[in-house]
């Protein structure tokens, strides 16, 4: 409930009224009630179109008015497709459809035991073990091919494919625990298999209703409907069943948060530093210090897996310090904070002042802090950060680090993995950067750059490149995956990536430069450039500009064009088409457009050394 | 009679119907929405709202208001147990 409350919190209350009501309830009158209302508010306030095709071996007619409930609190608009019950295969052996009805798109197969592996309730009339065994092994080969016909027909369309949950109908339920050959073990065997191919990546995410059941329990399931229509859940277990699956979807269309603010006192440790000493403080393996060691845990395996922790603490430092250095079973260390900002500033001004310092928006940043005082305070002033919990008591804090989904990400890239080392190393260069002349600082950064084809290898940290940048960034354009795809595909395009290494370790990929030919195939048309935040500042656009302007073909384009559009965030690259030599050729509100013509090669900057492109 | 109003709300809402419809006219037979898609969504609605569950036998008998309440009232738990009713 906590969650959708959370993804409705920018509806208009009558919606958001109607809406919890329908959850709470699970009734599908004041379900449609609420689609009704919904449907009442502009476009934009209902979020972005999500198209959703569903497949599966049972009936989900019933329910989509509750899948779509829960998918337009997302917030989006969602469009539903049913494919034919039962008939998986046969459905995605045709191609899928194309251009506008991909966009930002999900397929998900559902199927259950009753239908895919009805031997397995069954086992001693089905030849148990051995034949049962390759009655299984045989279902492990279907689902491969499924994956395959997705593949050569709807290539770039993320597909979700479902866990087998365990069957809540069965009998002799000891027994099946007993054999690898039993049910449990072949329910077991299908989902390794689905966990290992989601393992390859390559646009395959689990839907875990498996998971889902478990923590369900038997209530989502009614028997009687189920022999009914072949719709197997209850009223409530739809309500769940539906908000799993929107959870599941929300990352392909919210941007996850990159970084956590937090308090220490009460949070990282029982009790004040300042007044309760360092030995008063409660941590540890004891009620109610290992809470805190729990929540230490949380946020050292969140900042491992890429998202920034920031203290804002209200301290005097050499206290703060004396903590971290002296207290036994502290979990998080000092340098695990990106950025530290302990004085007595208020919480959003220091804040605010990370933000600048990691040259991350507002919008990337959650705060927690057991204080109301410091939660509403931020609130506030700053309404588009996020505030993580609602009280002060330390297990809900934890609890609320368990349950949100703010962090929700299907992959952890290495990049990801790489990130707070990046950003701690931002700071070491700021304080280089005083030097006098930047050329030969930026000289000193021993910056290597390698020029990458846009492709297999690197388009999912392109897609997530486009989806996150904020400030370097023409034209904020958000493609998925198929809409890149769909760019690469286009004869005579040019989709560059850039790849940085310098004296301080592998960036990884930081610069993204696509585009088309225009409506006139002499034209080539930027239709994206963008450069992480974390590096700016080091000429890296110049070399990427560089290296596009050599890779087009001067016989056959003439001209270059160009858009610059603004956001709140991107006043960064006003000026840089004009730095680069485009002609301003037309300017209106919402963007300024340039040309190149004719098209000359530039010099690579002079700092920045090449190595070998693919 | 106040038992009777819960579910005729229940099945007016569910079917969309005019506020003023009379119980009696509420049939499988004069609604044409009240197909077996609705079946479906109407046990799980009734199950759901009156805590119950029913049996293969009642479900092929709930084809009007009269037939619900019916099964409803042999329940006993309509008349008896309903904690949720309006005060």
């Amino acid at each position: 409930m906590n969650l959708i409350r959370q993804w409705i919190r920018r509806f208009p209350d009558v919606q958001k009224g109607a809406i919890l009501q329908a959850v709470e309830s699970a009734s599908l009158p004041k379900i449609r009630r609420a689609l009704r209302l919904l449907d009442d508010l502009e476009p934009e306030q209902r979020g972005p179109i999500l198209d959703v095709e569903l497949l599966s071996t049972y009936n989900l007619e019933p329910i989509l008015p509750v899948l779509r409930l829960a998918l337009s609190c997302l917030p989006s608009r969602a469009h539903l497709r049913l494919g034919p019950l039962d008939d998986i295969e046969a459905h995605i052996a045709q191609p899928a459809p194309v251009s506008s009805q991909r966009l930002s798109g999900a397929r998900i197969i559902i199927w259950r035991i009753e239908e895919v592996l009805p031997e397995a309730l069954y086992p001693f009339s089905h030849g148990f073990p051995e034949r049962l065994a390759s009655r299984v092994d045989q279902f492990l080969e279907r689902i491969e091919r499924v994956i395959g016909l997705h593949k050569r027909n709807a290539d770039g369309i993320p597909l979700f494919l479902s866990t087998i949950a365990l069957p809540v109908n069965f009998s002799n339920a000891l027994f099946a625990a007993q054999h690898c050959a039993g049910l449990f073990c072949s329910v077991a065997r299908v989902n390794q298999k689905i966990y290992e191919l989601a393992t390859q990546g390559d646009g395959v995410h689990v839907l875990d209703l498996a998971s889902w059941a478990a923590f369900e329990g038997r209530a989502h399931a009614d028997a009687t409907v189920d022999f009914l229509a072949r719709q197997p859940l209850s009223a409530k277990g739809q309500v769940g069943f539906t908000l799993f699956i929107a959870r599941a979807l929300r990352p392909l269309i919210v941007p996850r948060r990159k970084v956590l603010a937090l308090d220490l006192d009460n949070t990282l440790w029982g009790g004040v530093v300042g007044e309760d000493g360092v030995n008063g403080l409660k941590l540890g393996h004891d009620f109610p210090g290992n809470v805190h060691l729990r929540i230490q845990r949380e946020l050292l395996e969140l900042r491992h897996r890429g998202v920034l922790l920031v203290m804002l603490s209200k301290n005097n430092e050499a206290d703060v310090r004396q903590a971290f250095e002296s207290l036994p079973d502290m979990i998080l260390k000092w340098e695990d904070f990106a950025v530290r900002k302990i004085d007595w500033n208020h919480k959003h001004e220091n804040l605010r002042a990370a933000a600048h310092e990691l040259g991350l928006g507002l919008d990337s940043f959650v705060f927690l802090d057991d204080a109301d005082y410091e939660r509403e305070q931020m609130r506030q002033f700053l309404p588009e950060v996020r505030i993580l919990n609602e009280n002060p008591d330390p297990l809900h804090i934890l609890r609320s680090l368990w349950e949100t989904d703010i962090f929700d990400s299907f992959t952890v890239t290495n990049e990801d993995r790489q990130r707070h080392e990046d950003y701690a190393m931002r700071g070491a260069r700021n304080v280089e950067a005083h030097q006098d002349d930047l050329e030969a600082f930026l000289k000193s950064l021993e910056m290597e750059v390698t020029i990458e084809h846009v492709g297999p290898s690197n388009l999912e940290r392109v897609v997530t490149m486009l989806g996150k940048t904020n400030q370097f960034n023409m034209t904020s354009r958000r493609h998925t995956r198929a809409q890149v795809q769909t760019i690469l595909d286009s004869p005579g395009s040019i989709a560059l990536a850039l790849r940085l290494r310098d004296k301080f370790g592998d960036q990884g990929i930081i610069a993204v430069l696509l585009a088309v030919r225009g409506g006139d195939a002499a034209i080539l048309v930027i239709d994206s450039f963008l450069v992480s935040c974390r590096a700016l500042g080091r000429g890296v656009e110049d070399a990427l500009w560089a290296a596009m302007l050599r890779r087009v073909d001067r016989q056959s384009v003439r001209r270059l064009e160009a858009e610059y559009i603004p956001t709140a965030k991107n006043g960064i690259v006003a000026g840089l088409y004009d730095r680069l030599g485009l002609q301003r050729v037309e300017h209106d509100n919402s963007s300024t457009h340039y040309v190149l013509e004719p098209i000359v090669p530039v010099e690579f900057p002079s700092w920045i050394h090449f190595g070998q492109s693919n | 009679m106040r038992i009777d109003d819960r579910l005729l709300r229940l099945l007016i809402e569910f079917f969309d119907l005019p506020p003023d419809t009379r119980s009696g006219d509420i049939t499988q037979q004069s609604l044409a929405a009240w197909d077996s898609l609705a079946m479906v969504q109407l046990i799980t609605e009734l199950e759901a709202t009156f805590a119950v569950e029913f049996g293969i036998e009642e479900i092929q008998r709930l084809r009007s208001y009269h037939e619900i309440r019916d099964a409803l009232c042999k329940k006993g738990i309509l008349l008896e147990n309903s904690p949720t009713l309006p005060a």
